[in-house]
């Protein structure tokens, strides 16, 4: 059974983020902030919780391997800035002592006894909004499968490397598909990688979840994002479903058109392996 | 007059316990009281503190084995006396917030074993034995159950939501006897042996004689590693409370 690989510090797993930075995700959506600012809240909230997941008293344990690649104009790059930018992953403790910055936010919680408390809370960001020129998705995909390539080579037995991709155009350095077909061949002996896709969208129309086909799906853009995504292994298939959504044999890792709480599920589900060995 | 087998559970049970990993913390907590109240708790890994979390849940419950919110808000008092908040870095502050996660499995024996009181929340198991047979086991059982995610106290009371939808006093609880048993055992353990046990019971060698067999640290740990490497337990912190 694939999947099944006990995550731990000595057998980590792979979250790769790969976030067009195009022109286009300067636009403005329904919350009122453009796509590509709400993309990065996003992605800052995901790696807070990842490290949250693995901090404990004595410090953070490296459960996970993060990265992040970042595409727009002509540049494919790390998505981390500062003492990250030498390098596309990173092990998790070591993202969690390197943000750009930490600001301190308020929040709302349960005093336990049927008050509500305002607590300061330090929130770190590692990762800015940024919007610029063309959309390189087949250079960004090459740069994964490479990353995700050698990430493999390095961890044989680890449940493999998850992609997080979100997008909001068409690539405009020819077509992606075979970058992705390449890049979910690359397993370990635990599964093949993952790629699930994010269409973030003003075209409007319905929003599709995690879909079985492309019968649905008006242009060809989008049917080739979904042929290029995974299918959920069961294990998400049966975290999707908790969360509510219409779960089928076949869905795949694919939003269209999502609405923001929609996007932050994407990352929740997709940040879900089984932590086996560490519950 | 005490009956001989009821005699002779007054005497202390046998504690077993070690570790996920030789180099790791054992996040397992045990205690034990004068008058006949055990506890055992799991931590669980993924969490703030879960060891000191576990260790305070097991201290607490045999202090005081009547659990009420009260309790619950008392246990977790005592926890956020252990850190300053506010000093915490970033990662640790989140993680802190979040919570530390721990099962709890309560025993009274009362009157030598003509009562014996179980208390459990999460999946740590508590085992009624005659001889070699298996005449109770709770909260669960079938080892499909350690599938599922369990429900944890958490230091966070937004983690013990849960609690509103259980009855304590009828969700929680079970009530056996030693009464009428020939050779009656009582068995506490974490999940990676209590799965274990509840995956092994049609076999046709019985567990509980293999676990019969266990008087050591030395003799329990190679049985665990024995196992483990068999693929048959969970690589967890294993622990298992015997009165035989």
């Amino acid at each position: 059974m694939p999947y099944q690989a006990e995550i731990s510090r000595d057998n980590p797993t792979c979250f790769l983020f790969v976030i067009d930075q195009s022109g286009s995700m300067d636009e403005i959506t329904e919350t009122g902030r453009s796509k590509a600012d709400f993309v990065a809240d996003v992605l800052n909230k995901t790696l807070y919780t990842l490290i949250t997941t693995c901090s404990k008293a004595e410090g953070v344990r490296s459960y996970f391997d993060v990265g992040v690649i970042a595409y727009g104009g002509k540049e494919v790059a790390s998505g981390f800035g500062g003492a990250l930018s030498g390098g596309i992953v990173h092990p998790i403790n070591a993202i969690s002592e390197h943000p750009l910055r930490v600001e301190e936010r308020q929040k709302k919680v349960d005093d336990g006894a049927g008050g509500i408390l305002e607590l300061k809370t330090k929130f770190p960001i590692w990762f800015d909004p940024k919007s610029v020129g063309g959309t390189p998705m087949r250079a960004a995909l090459d740069k994964t499968r490479e990353t995700v390539a050698e990430w493999c080579e390095a961890h044989p037995a680890s449940y493999p490397p998850t992609v997080l991709h979100v997008t909001d155009g068409q690539s405009t350095d020819g077509t992606p598909e075979e970058m992705a077909d390449a890049l979910r061949r690359i397993a370990t002996k635990d599964g093949q990688a993952l790629l699930f896709n994010l269409h973030v969208t003003s075209q409007g129309g319905p929003e599709i979840l995690f879909p079985t086909s492309e019968t649905d799906l008006n242009d060809e853009y989008s049917r080739m994002l979904l042929r290029m995504s995974s299918p959920l292994p069961p294990h998400l298939a049966e975290f999707a479903d908790d969360k509510g959504y219409a779960i089928a044999d076949g869905s795949r890792g694919f939003i269209f058109n999502g609405d923001p709480q929609c996007i932050v599920d994407f990352f929740e589900i997709g940040t879900r392996p089984k932590l086996v060995a560490d519950r | 007059m005490s009956t001989p087998e009821l005699r002779q559970k007054s005497r202390l049970p046998l504690a077993l316990s070690i570790p996920k990993t030789e180099d790791s913390r054992n996040e397992d907590g045990f205690y034990r009281s004068a008058k006949g109240v055990y506890a055992l708790s799991d931590g669980a890994s993924v969490s703030f503190d879960s060891a000191s979390w576990a260790r305070i849940l097991v201290r607490h419950y045999t202090r005081n084995p009547e659990f009420t919110r009260g309790w619950l808000a008392g246990a977790i008092a005592e926890f956020r006396k252990l850190y300053d908040r506010e000093t915490l870095p970033w990662m640790q502050q989140a993680s802190y917030d979040r919570g530390s996660f721990a099962t709890l499995l309560g025993v009274r024996i009362v009157n030598e074993g003509r009562l014996i009181q179980i208390f459990a929340i999460g999946d740590t198991l508590a085992v009624l034995c005659d001889g070699d047979r298996i005449k109770a086991t709770f909260p669960f059982s079938a080892a499909s159950a350690f599938t599922r995610s369990p429900q944890l106290l958490c230091t966070n009371p937004v983690g013990n939501a849960f609690l509103d939808e259980v009855d304590f006093g009828y969700d929680l609880v079970a009530d056996w006897t030693f009464t009428g048993l020939k050779q009656p055992a009582l068995l506490c353990m974490t999940d990676a042996l209590g799965h274990w046990l509840l995956s092994q019971r049609d076999r046709n060698s019985s567990p509980i004689s293999a676990l019969r067999k266990l008087q050591t640290p030395r003799a329990f740990a190679r049985f665990v590693h024995e196992e483990r490497a068999a693929g048959r337990m969970k690589r967890d912190d294993t622990t298992l409370i015997a009165l035989w």
